[in-house]
């Protein structure tokens, strides 16, 4: 065994190979040159439908309808969670609608949304805040729920009221559920953006890609969904960064504890 | 919590479903909302035991379960055997992390146009996506329960000479169930999003294509009966994967259990 070494490179080595065998095959034709086109006529589409103006307008047009639909989700399903995490009684009384709401597939609404809102913004709009909603729902039902009875008390002891409650004690205690909640539902909508786009839609990155494979333009194919992989790495990165900024107090708390 | 379980409350949930069908039936016959886009309750529970029964609605989710099913239990096998692999050689691991880091963001519906390339838009197509899909979840957690196992236990099964395949056979595949089968549930709901996306983008059956067909055919009650047999499919998949993983999984939350005591 040539390879005894445990480091990073080897993954580096791996994925920087990729690309030229990957090249090599489809120029020998091993791959079907029109399903593989070679990388580096892939690469060269990306580059002309980055620069061409073409491609930057279906990325906002994405952006734009995943962060209506998560944020919209977003302010609603915290208040929502957090009402019912803390009223039992709110809880009770929503408890079997929710059950019955959540295992509905989202892109099973998209005909009921298209019937409502048309093939517009407004649909995808709709599906994101439909899928987006079940994680951060349970999430900050469950992290209310599961706040300390001892901050609980003794913020009463000192008299705070339930709103004054609510927002210094239980808010902050419950939110890294929340976040968590957060975290899941942005791989989500980006999901759902990209299916809702490709059932009805006239652009937008998921009928971008899927329109190139009907016009059987497969090196933009590729390049789209590259562009897509790096969209998703991307907002991940950046709900990480966020999350280090905001969370970073609920991190310290809990290394210094152990 | 403890009121929780009380009948009295589980009621007053009943009586707030019932109370909105009520009035989703109210509102429909009154003309107060467009009776098109909601029809009355009653006749959509009518259309749907006549769909049901003329064996309309039986035969598109013969076809979208059979699809899901094939997808599902190939990402199971492949991804399962590949993580086992891949958490218990480290080395190989090193090689492939990158690879699969790259990978693993794009959202997975961005294959369907890969998929209906190379595979046409028929069956296979359908079950490469599911397979797909429902393979990154499995084969992480695979990687990550096989990589967490107590150090004790690999030692002690050595110190009794046990051999490699024995040693996977016995202690990693038993140690590392319990994040496979949390990989296998978080897969599930997936496979049935993505069955049906596939079959709404192309196809001329199963559930998928059965909602958008009837919402494009202007047959509304149809779609609603459609929507509600697919959300009974996924209720129905989630409680038989329940109460496989309390019968498989049974000897686990017993040990956890007689732990914690």
């Amino acid at each position: 065994m040539a390879w005894t070494t445990e480091s990073r490179w080897n993954g580096v080595l791996v994925l920087l190979a990729v690309f030229p065998l990957w090249e090599l095959l489809s120029r020998a034709k091993l791959l079907h040159p029109l399903f593989f086109p070679p990388m580096t006529r892939i690469l060269r589409a990306l580059g002309e439908i980055m620069l061409s103006g073409n491609l930057p307008g279906h990325i906002v047009a994405s952006l734009q309808r995943a962060a209506a639909g998560y944020f919209l989700a977003a302010a609603v399903f915290i208040t929502l969670g957090i009402l019912m995490g803390y009223w039992q009684r709110l809880y009770n009384l929503f408890e079997l609608v929710i059950e019955l709401a959540r295992p509905v597939p989202p892109p099973a609404l998209i005909p009921v949304a298209i019937l409502f809102f048309g093939i517009g913004n407004e649909m995808k709009v709709f599906i994101i805040f439909f899928s987006c909603a079940w994680p951060i729902l349970i999430n900050t039902i469950d992290g209310v729920r599961g706040v300390d009875r001892v901050l609980v008390n003794t913020a009463l002891t000192f008299g705070l009221g339930r709103f004054e409650l609510i927002r210094k004690i239980i808010i902050p205690a419950a939110s890294p559920y929340i976040m968590t909640g957060l975290r899941i539902s942005v791989a989500i909508s980006l999901i759902l953006v990209v299916i809702s786009e490709m059932v009805g839609s006239t652009d937008g990155i998921g009928y971008f890609i899927l329109n190139a494979q009907r016009s059987f333009e497969i090196p933009e194919m590729y390049a789209g969904m590259i562009v897509l992989a790096a969209l998703g790495y991307t907002l991940n990165r950046v709900f990480v960064l966020v999350d280090g900024r905001l969370m970073g107090w609920h991190k310290g708390l809990t290394a210094r504890l152990r | 919590m403890a009121e929780r379980g009380r009948p009295s409350f589980r009621l007053a949930g009943l009586g707030v479903l019932v109370a909105l069908l009520c009035l989703w039936e109210l509102a429909s016959r009154t003309g107060y909302v467009y009776e098109v886009y909601f029809p009355p309750i009653t006749r959509i529970a009518g259309t749907f035991l006549r769909i049901l029964l003329d064996g309309t609605l039986v035969q598109h989710m013969l076809a979208t379960l059979g699809r899901f099913g094939r997808g599902y239990l190939l990402a199971a096998a492949l991804a399962v055997s590949a993580g086992l692999v891949l958490g218990y050689w480290r080395l190989l691991f090193t090689f492939f992390e990158p690879l699969i880091e790259f990978m693993r963001p794009m959202p997975s519906p961005a294959i369907i146009p890969i998929a209906i390339l190379l595979f046409g838009i028929g069956d296979e197509m359908k079950i490469f996506v599911t397979l797909y899909a429902c393979s990154w979840p499995i084969l992480l957690n695979t990687i990550d329960g096989v990589r967490s196992i107590d150090r004790t236990l690999f030692n002690t099964a050595l110190t009794f000479g046990l051999g490699r395949w024995e040693l996977i056979r016995k202690v990693v595949i038993p140690a590392a169930s319990p994040q496979i089968v949390t990989g296998l549930r978080i897969s599930l709901a997936i496979a049935l999003i993505l069955v049906t996306t596939a079959e709404m983008v192309v196809s001329n059956d199963g559930l998928g294509f059965f909602i958008l067909d009837e919402q494009r055919s202007f047959r509304i009650a149809e779609m609603y009966a459609g929507i509600f047999t697919l959300a009974l499919l996924g209720y129905t998949l989630n409680r038989v994967f329940l109460a496989l993983d309390a019968r498989v999984m049974g000897w686990h939350r017993g040990l956890t259990k007689k732990e914690i005591l």
